[in-house]
């Protein structure tokens, strides 16, 4: 099931009628934006660490190529094989082709945005390849046929209720009620998986340059399952997740869960270097990584959109954003939503794509406030609205930028004359007059006005300036 | 694959417009510095314990106290006796190897589960490890793979016992990694795999309703 066109509009509007959704956006976002808070005010030198997180993800972008080349050598040095993919296509082309080579009939695999990205999945049914989801949120969107709806909850749009139906109905197993026993019921059914399948994919959270070690957090222990038991281990590693040191994972490890859940630490933490050791006991034959390109080289062209490669995919923006918290993730289209889909998803997909993502900010600015790694949202947003506008591909926005342009020249023009200034304000109290309410307010006004007045009241203008007022209180008092 | 190679390397070095070089980060002096962290009194070495007990009680995992060979021994049957445990997978490492852990439970009556068949081991009811660290303020066990050490027995099984011994106790993850990075600073070579566990496994997927116990054990016994 692909990812249809970007509607961002459109599909806010849907999600804000939807009552049961709104509730759980409110559930999850509350819950988890104060155990960020709780877990973070612990720390007493939080502000350092963020810092600290943000100078090393700036140094390791900065010199990029280096570290790539240096994490294929430790990698290698292990005995793992590293792949390079320029795209989407390509990334889904060499795992497919690892799974052939191994004769691998059926895959499990753990939570990985990247894998979502790329659309791996469908990649793997055309080549006739089961593969299951094993992260309980992903399990249950995939036996929905749905996609996520948040980084780290991905189910978090479904009500329990919701949830027990779709168990019931795809597994063909009574009605249960409660969490525990939906739980049950997953991981029985997983672990038959776990235990068949040829190969397992994961992603990684980082990738440490100097020893070839990837790390994969969760809480469940099916990353531990999907990377330990099946023969074969693929890992789909976005080229930004790279870290120079392998003390480097103390700092990133600190700040990751707690921005995340709240959590001190996940409940597993796997730093996996290549493949098992020839004495291991178990673990994968083979190890194989995917480096994933796909549009982040190119945000290395733009300094002032560089720092979006920094994100370490804790969805802390996500909790904290007014406008998450209404729309939901489906709203934005793809895989990544919130404040880091706004920025990513255009820069990766092309602006053309995804124009409506960079206003779909109002620039409060709490997700910069609370990212770890400092990412300043605001002005990447800033800078990208910029590119839509300049962009050639103007179809969605051509009525309005020619508009808006027209209007804010008319703008200037009218604040640099002041006696134009001054007529147009007289001249506008009284052309109001039509609109206005009893309350003073104008309600709804035409077209482009009411683009501004669909949403939202605008106090009308008085019958005296300020300046006027001003003028005739001092004459008054001498 | 080396066409996509070298386009990836070469758009990144066009979009840093060359001026990447690799950074020189100071490193530290690893090894003085673990061995400085090493050193901890016995009162040290106690608080450590205490906010250890502490922390892995905070993440629902079940500690047993214990302060010598008998009080394991005798924590360790308790909990066999108390789950009816009947059978058990473990490592082959050394403080298990000198506690006589495997003889123990064999003479209890539990069978052993070989770790190199993945089925049976996650049909046995308890995986029994020790551990090569353990991090004091988040109450993390870490464990480290080798020939001796599988993964799967701290994994596959619905239970995971893990004997502590504080003087493996480090104080918070920083300084685990000094001493980690001091090792391989030393030739070690890096394990294949090492893991961090803090408490069993959990999800809140459904409606952000903490449920325990998902894919990894159920439950988890420290005793320290």
């Amino acid at each position: 099931m692909g990812y249809h066109q970007i509607r961002f509009e459109k599909d806010s509007d849907k999600a804000i009628h939807n009552e049961s959704l709104q509730k759980a956006l409110v559930n999850v976002t509350d819950r988890f934006r104060s155990a960020r808070n709780k877990a973070s005010s612990k720390v007493s030198d939080w502000e350092e660490l963020r810092t600290a997180a943000r100078k090393i993800k700036k140094d390791t972008i900065a010199n990029l190529d280096h570290y790539l080349v240096q994490l294929e050598e430790s990698v290698k040095r292990a005995g793992g094989k590293v792949h390079w993919a320029k795209d989407a296509d390509e990334a889904s082309r060499i795992i497919v082709n690892i799974a052939k080579d191994g004769k691998v009939k059926s895959v499990v695999k753990s939570k990985s945005m990247a894998t979502e990205e790329i659309e791996l999945n469908s990649s793997f049914e055309q080549a006739a390849i089961k593969v299951v989801e094993t992260d309980l949120g992903e399990y249950i969107i995939q036996l929905a046929g749905e996609h996520p709806s948040h980084i780290i909850a991905p189910a978090i749009h479904k009500t329990k209720d919701d949830i027990s139906k779709l168990f019931s109905e795809k597994l063909g197993i009574p009605y249960y009620e409660k969490p525990e026993e939906l739980t049950k019921v997953a991981r029985e059914k997983l672990r038959s998986e776990f235990l068949s399948a040829g190969m397992g994919v994961s992603g990684a959270n980082f990738a440490v340059a100097e020893t070839g070690t990837i790390v994969v957090v969760e809480n469940e222990g099916n990353a531990r399952l999907t990377t330990t038991v099946p023969k074969i281990h693929v890992a789909l590693v976005g080229i930004e997740k790279l870290i120079p040191r392998y003390e480097d994972l103390s700092l990133f490890l600190t700040i990751l869960a707690r921005s995340a859940t709240g959590q001190k630490s996940s409940t597993y933490v796997s730093f996996i270097t290549g493949p098992k050791r020839e004495a291991d006991i178990d673990g994968p034959e083979e190890f194989h990584l995917v480096l994933l390109d796909n549009g982040r080289s190119k945000i290395l062209e733009s300094e002032q959109t560089r720092e979006s490669l920094y994100c370490i995919r804790c969805g802390a923006c996500l909790n904290n954003c007014p406008v998450y918290r209404h729309v939901g993730g489906h709203s934005y289209g793809w895989v990544y939503s919130g404040p880091i889909g706004a920025i990513i998803t255009p820069q990766l997909m092309g602006i053309d794509k995804a124009p409506e993502l960079p206003f779909a900010s109002s620039l409060c600015g709490a997700c910069h406030d609370v990212c770890p790694v400092k990412i300043d949202f605001p002005k990447v947003l800033l800078e990208l609205r910029k590119n839509v506008i300049e962009s050639k591909e103007k179809n969605i926005r051509a009525g309005g930028a020619f508009l808006e342009k027209a209007g804010i020249k008319f703008w200037r023009f009218s604040v640099e004359h002041e006696t134009i200034y001054k007529l147009l304000n007289k001249l506008s109290y009284y052309f109001q007059t039509p609109w206005k309410q009893s309350n003073g307010k104008l309600r709804s006004l035409p077209y482009p006005f009411s683009r501004w007045t669909d949403e939202r009241d605008f106090p009308s203008v008085a019958k005296k300036t300020f300046r006027e007022r001003w003028k005739e209180l001092k004459d008054e008092t001498g | 694959m080396t066409n996509s190679r070298e386009e990836i390397l070469h758009t990144i070095r066009k979009g840093l417009n060359g001026v990447s070089s690799k950074q020189n980060f100071a490193d530290g002096n690893f090894p003085d510095e673990a061995r400085e962290i090493k050193q901890l009194t016995i009162e040290q070495r106690s608080k450590l314990r205490t906010q250890f007990i502490s922390e892995l009680k905070n993440v629902n995992t079940n500690v047993l106290e214990a302060h010598d060979e008998d009080e394991i021994k005798k924590a360790l049957l308790k909990l066999v006796k108390e789950k009816k445990l009947e059978s058990f997978s473990i490592w082959e490492s050394q403080y298990l190897k000198e506690l006589k852990i495997k003889e123990e439970l064999k003479n209890a009556g539990l069978k052993l589960v070989t770790a190199k068949n993945k089925n049976r081991i996650a049909k046995s009811d308890i995986g029994i490890t020790e551990v090569d660290y353990a991090i004091a303020d988040t109450g993390t066990l870490v464990l480290l793979a080798n020939k001796n050490q599988p993964r799967s027995v701290s994994l596959l099984p619905p239970i995971h016992l893990a004997i502590v011994q504080p003087e493996n106790l480090a104080s918070n993850i920083k300084d685990l990694f000094v001493i980690l990075k001091s090792r391989l600073a030393e030739g070690d070579d890096i394990t294949s795999c090492m893991t961090f566990i803090t408490g069993p496994s959990r999800t809140a997927d459904i409606e952000l309703n903490l449920t325990l116990g998902v894919h990894g054990p159920k439950e988890l016994f420290v005793i320290v």
